[in-house]
């Protein structure tokens, strides 16, 4: 997975990337240089034109032919999808740009990140309590991902569960299942003693229809919407 | 806290209670504060006597409270026409919860006990005369051939034990005499037409009056009556301004002199509502770590709870009395699911309960944060609905911004939450048009993105909001429940042949909306609990402080 894989082995390649580019047009070289200038944070087009005072026609055709020469390439900037951005293809583009390690061709990549999650909570659940870096050596054992995690992204994903209400942090004590936890570290346990992660328990105004209602706000006791014209409540009372 | 649903809810329990006229008293006293009988005949419109009769009523269920302020010297018109009436809001809502408190007693205490309790449910207060008279009713009618003599022993006895677990007390003095306040508070102001400033403002007011008209606590419990104590409180009380509870009893000034015997049947008694909201609260507390934990935890908590509820000062205790290892687990094996439970395993639950020993001596002593516990469930009823209404994305972001507690970007929330960065800030504007909440605009000047948007959970705010959302839904399902009693009445009404369903069918169908409705309506009354009921409001403790400063 080439997103995971940080920019700088590739920027040291630089110097010796001259042979391609110099049966640049004078046009085409003032662009490579300026996108080539910006590193791994890309630039729009607008701001090309802007900068090198080019007309347009001259930068889209000029953008055109180095990419062809396999010089720049077009990158997704998640902050604007819809402006163009273009990289030198000695770069990958920045986290600002993609996004970071959860981001795939500037959208959110749910599935990847779903899977991860359901993968940590099985470990954890496995585990009944575990610390991040229990967890994050779980899954480099499992070989279930082609791709190295850090720790950071581990802790992301944890915490994400956390606010999913799957998993909850406790701070060892060191007794019973934490006796293998040096006191006070934190780890984390499943919040649903099943280990089955289903939907938190429904609240007492969860579980009536005015607790969901979306029109709550414009029911009065003798109001057009009324409790006694419900329609909620006539399809919840319907025996 | 009284919100507008609030006051439309508590309006209607009285009006299904006492009727319409009932009603409207109590309506115009929540809406704009204590007022006088002159002023209720002039905004209700109704006659002196219907006003009389209906404050009467409300005098007698214990949902006003009348009380005076104290005349300036010279200026004498009469203490009588500046008697104020005062709604109790608190005790309005009780009325839904008579269920839940004979509930308590048939779990504590033998059917004698019950029966008594649901005689003063049922009539607000009554004497012990009153109180006898009934049980004898009830034992003729149960054509059991207990005597007299018996029948007054049993109710005594009863009581003795009810007083003893302070579910029954004695009633507050009828008309309390307050001091003289400055001038900014004075009667005139409450009146005003602001009637968010006023439920305000009458709940501290409310509070003096509650304190002043208070039995004194060895009275409050007792019913051991006589002359000298009678005179003795009348005296100390006279010394303390604005405490003058004894002679307001309209009774006392003519019968102290009469003999003992005379006087117990003057003295009013009511159920304690605030001892049975302790043990209610006390319930939710262990019902939630036992959900939230295991029945190990849930058995310490009750264990302690049981052993220090006589020595916790206030219902709405932040933390429970501190007690001894030694001792929890004595309570501990006291209970039957207790027993099986080593001291190990006691320390453990503690610890999972969230509270770590203070050494006090050599002797490790624990005490539980009920208030962390409270908030907890108020976490998860607000959780549950973002949850339901705005899905999964929202409770996560909400969640978030909820244990965070203060100002976060919309794009650090997106990030942490694996929310996509267009959809986020549709989600969190949704919550934010309907109040769930906060949000600022941050604009930096110079840089590219010159506007943030930062957003957080408001919990006080937030918390007001949800509470008038359970009083309204709780309106609509009483509601729902009188029109199909009344749908019910207007199908009976119909001849025979034009039945679509037959009698039987039709009877079947209503008792279960109706056992639907009521039990979504005692556990709504549940969560409101934990809002209103449970917790001390930060606003009150606000206002509090304001008329601290005011009366120094």
């Amino acid at each position: 997975m080439s997103r995971l894989q940080g920019p700088s082995p590739l920027k040291r390649k630089r110097p010796d990337s001259n042979t391609p580019s110099g049966s640049l047009t004078e046009h085409e070289r003032l662009l490579y240089d300026l996108i080539r200038s910006k590193q791994d944070m890309a630039i729009w087009t607008r701001d090309m034109k802007r900068e090198t005072n080019l007309p347009d026609n001259v930068v889209t055709k000029s953008l055109k032919s180095l990419q062809t020469k396999k010089l720049i390439k077009e990158v997704v900037n998640i902050q604007n999808k819809g402006r163009k951005h273009y990289i030198a293809t000695e770069f990958e583009p920045s986290m600002e740009i993609t996004g970071g390690t959860w981001y795939a061709e500037g959208n959110l990549d749910t599935e990847f990140i779903n899977f991860l999650k359901k993968h940590c909570v099985k470990i954890i659940y496995e585990l009944k309590v575990a610390t991040l870096e229990g967890i994050l050596d779980t899954i480099r054992r499992s070989r279930a991902f082609n791709v190295e995690f850090t720790t950071q992204q581990v802790e992301e994903i944890v915490n994400a569960l956390v606010l999913d209400n799957e998993i909850m942090e406790v701070k060892s004590n060191g007794i019973g299942e934490f006796d293998s936890i040096p006191v006070g570290r934190v780890c984390y346990t499943c919040t649903s003693k099943g280990g089955d992660t289903g939907e938190p328990k429904i609240g007492a105004l969860a579980s009536i229809p005015c607790g969901v209602c979306p029109q709550i706000s414009l029911c009065t006791p003798d109001g057009i919407i009324s409790p006694k014209t419900c329609v909620y409540f006539t399809k919840w009372l319907d025996f | 806290m009284v919100t507008e649903y609030g006051i439309k809810f508590t309006v209607n329990l009285i009006n299904n209670h006492f009727g319409n006229l009932v009603a409207k008293v109590c309506e115009n006293l929540l809406r704009r504060g204590p007022l006088t009988l002159q002023l209720i005949v002039r905004y209700t419109e109704l006659t002196p006597q219907q006003v009389k009769n209906s404050l009467l009523i409300l005098i007698q269920h214990n949902c006003v409270q009348a009380f005076s302020y104290e005349q300036d010297g010279g200026l004498e018109d009469g203490p009588k026409s500046n008697t104020q009436y005062m709604a109790l809001f608190n005790n309005i809502l009780h009325r839904m919860r008579f269920s839940k408190f004979l509930e308590i007693m048939s779990r504590e205490f033998d059917d004698k006990c019950k029966e008594l309790l649901e005689g003063l449910l049922q009539h607000g207060r009554l004497t012990l005369k009153q109180m006898v008279e009934r049980a004898k009713d009830l034992a003729e009618r149960a054509k059991s051939r207990k005597k007299e003599g018996i029948c007054e022993n049993l109710v005594q006895e009863s009581l003795v034990k009810l007083f003893t677990a302070r579910y029954v007390e004695r009633c507050p003095a009828s008309e309390p005499v307050l001091a003289a306040r400055n001038k900014e508070d004075t009667p005139a102001k409450k009146r005003g037409p602001k009637s968010a400033r006023t439920a305000e403002e009458s709940q501290t007011l409310e509070q003096r009056v509650l304190a002043a008209a208070a039995p004194m606590e060895a009275q409050r419990f007792s019913a051991i009556t006589n002359n000298e104590s009678a005179v003795g409180r009348e005296t100390s009380m006279d010394d303390s301004p604005g405490m003058r509870v004894g002679a307001k009893r309209k009774y006392d000034a003519s019968e102290l002199h009469i003999e003992p015997a005379a006087e117990e049947e003057v003295i009013l008694w009511r159920a304690n509502f605030e001892e049975f909201i302790r043990c209610l609260r006390h319930k939710a507390c262990i019902e939630n770590v036992r959900e939230r934990l295991d029945d190990g935890a849930a058995t310490v908590l009750r264990a302690m709870l049981e052993a220090t509820r006589s020595l916790e000062n206030k219902v709405k205790t932040e933390k429970s009395v501190p007690l001894s290892l030694n001792n929890i687990f004595e309570e501990v094996m006291k209970s039957e699911e207790g027993r099986g439970m080593t001291l190990d395993l006691v320390r453990a639950s503690l610890v999972q309960l969230g509270c770590s020993p203070s050494a006090r001596g050599t002797d490790e002593s624990y005490k539980i944060d009920l208030k962390k516990i409270i908030e907890l469930a108020q976490n998860d009823e607000v959780e549950s609905i973002v949850l339901k209404r705005y899905g999964r994305d929202a409770y996560r972001m909400f969640r978030l911004l909820s244990k965070n507690g203060r100002l976060v970007e919309t794009d650090k929330i997106a990030n942490t939450t694996f929310v996509e960065k267009k959809d986020a800030p549709k989600i969190l504007y949704k919550l934010w048009k309907d109040e769930y909440l906060h949000m600022e605009k941050l604009v930096v000047a110079g840089a590219r993105q010159s506007q943030f948007l930062l957003w957080k959970v408001n919990k006080p705010c937030l918390w007001k909001h949800v509470l008038d959302e359970m009083f309204h839904a709780a309106l609509n399902l009483s509601q729902r429940v009188a029109y199909e009693r009344e749908k019910e009445k207007e199908f009976l009404n119909l001849p025979v042949d034009k039945q679509v369903m037959s009698q039987e069918e039709r009877l079947n169908r209503l008792k279960s909306v109706r056992i639907v409705l009521e039990s979504s309506l005692l556990k709504l009354d549940d969560a409101l609990m934990l809002f209103h009921d449970f917790e001390e409001s930060s606003l009150l403790k606000l206002d509090d402080a304001i008329m601290l400063s005011h009366d120094l």
